[in-house]
């Protein structure tokens, strides 16, 4: 499952904020956008929560205390369409199809993070132990003693295959198991 | 997703949303709506507005779910509509289902393992369904609608024993649902019809929908109903 991006626009321009929230809401969903008049409103509020800004180039440089630390995660609106801007500089009468490819790619800096942790993806070992015996009908105390650790470990071990394999039931996990080969169908009932 | 009001035509509401159709069908309106509004359709068909209305609008958008107007409405009117859902993935959904899975499987290689092992799930995950949808007809709702006529009635003195109220949680029938579509989206392997297998994936997905909605009302609407009334009744 995706998680909501917490997005934090900062500028003076209502109508400049209206349209630049409805374009991530549209085109970037699940976000959560929160809109600022000024600096000060914002930081008035818990800045701390939020992962992008978007402002312009007056607010960023007057605020560079801020911004700077954070320039890999500001989108900065600027005026003038003329000459190269870095990747993160959009110019406000860029096209719909420009602005959308500048904010994907902003985005997808952070999904390639994702997609290295999906690597941690594959069941350990020790997971794999827990699996086999949970489709074989085993408790959780019976696994427990089967593989000399205690209680708690096995739920640990439940709840990170759950959530490694987003499965959820027990029948959806035996599946699981049959079809990758991580044990037989002949040893079950299924 | 906008909402639907009482003056749009429905057949409008339907052409954009053709889900709908088996979801007014369950309410005895079929096709043919005309240009008919929502409200002249619901007289002649003498039902309440209202409540047909929440019905669709929580079905269209997931993120709807007016919980204090649904409570507003008569417990006899919510399990008479869990009651026709229950009707409807018993008699048309799950033969659906079954008719394209059963395709799948015999259209493909019958080596195809993987095939026959999603087969298996699958009536493991029929069977769980009609259990619940057996214990609503013959335990749960019975349950639900004698203390609506105790309630009616002359109070009967003394304390009132209640039954294990359902509680939400994770619900058994929507991660078996879920991780069923997952392992196939996920696992599937070998030789197989895949004109089929959307048939399948998009039947499933149909009754997914339907059954979290089903799932909504149940927990969050009918429950809160059922301890009130026992309250009521204990008090």
């Amino acid at each position: 499952m995706q998680r909501t991006r917490q997005i934090a626009i900062i500028l003076p321009d209502t109508l400049q904020c209206i349209g630049l929230q409805s374009v991530l809401i549209d085109y970037f969903h699940p976000v959560e956008v929160s809109c600022f008049s000024s600096f000060t409103a914002f930081t008035s509020e818990g800045y701390e929560s939020f992962e992008y800004y978007f402002t312009n180039a007056d607010l960023f440089v007057l605020n560079s205390e801020f911004f700077l630390p954070r320039k890999n995660k500001t989108i900065i609106l600027v005026q003038d369409a003329a000459g190269e801007y870095p990747a993160n500089y959009v110019p406000v009468s860029s096209s719909l199809e420009v602005l959308l490819e500048k904010l994907r790619d902003v985005f997808a800096g952070e999904s390639l993070v994702n997609h290295l942790t999906d690597e941690g993806k594959d069941l350990s070992h020790r997971e794999k132990d827990v699996l086999q015996l949970i489709v074989k009908g085993s408790t959780n105390k019976e696994i427990a003693d089967k593989l000399n650790i205690s209680l708690n470990t096995v739920l640990t071990h439940r709840k990170n295959i759950t959530a490694k394999l987003g499965i959820k039931t027990v029948s959806g996990l035996t599946y699981y198991a049959i079809m990758n080969g991580f044990i037989s169908a002949d040893d079950i009932d299924v | 997703m906008p909402l639907v009001y009482s003056n749009r035509p429905l057949s409008e509401v339907v052409e954009n949303h053709t889900s709908l159709i088996p979801m007014i069908n369950r309410f005895g309106v079929r096709l043919g709506l005309g240009d008919k509004t929502v409200e002249t359709i619901c007289q002649e068909h003498q039902l309440d507005t209202e409540f047909f209305l929440a019905i669709i609008n929580t079905f269209l958008n997931e993120e709807y779910f007016p919980e204090k107007k649904l409570q507003t409405f008569h417990s006899l009117q919510i399990i008479d509509y869990l009651t026709k859902t229950n009707q409807y993935y018993l008699r048309f959904q799950i033969p659906n289902i079954e008719r394209h899975l059963n395709s799948l499987i015999s259209m493909s290689n019958p080596e195809n393992q993987s095939l026959n092992l999603i087969g298996k799930f699958f009536t493991s995950f029929r069977d769980e369904l009609s259990a619940r949808i057996h214990h609503d007809a013959t335990v749960w709702f019975p349950y639900c609608q004698s203390l609506n006529s105790r309630l009616s009635e002359e109070r009967i003195p003394g304390a009132f024993t209640g039954m294990k109220i359902e509680e939400e949680g994770e619900d058994t029938i929507e991660s078996l649902l879920a991780d069923l579509k997952s392992i196939m989206i996920k696992y599937l392997s070998g030789e197989y019809d895949q004109n089929l297998c959307y048939a399948v994936i998009f039947s499933l997905s149909s009754l997914e929908k339907d059954i979290k909605q089903h799932n909504r009302i149940r927990y969050r609407i009918l429950t809160p109903m059922v301890s009130a009334m026992e309250n009521q009744l204990n008090s």
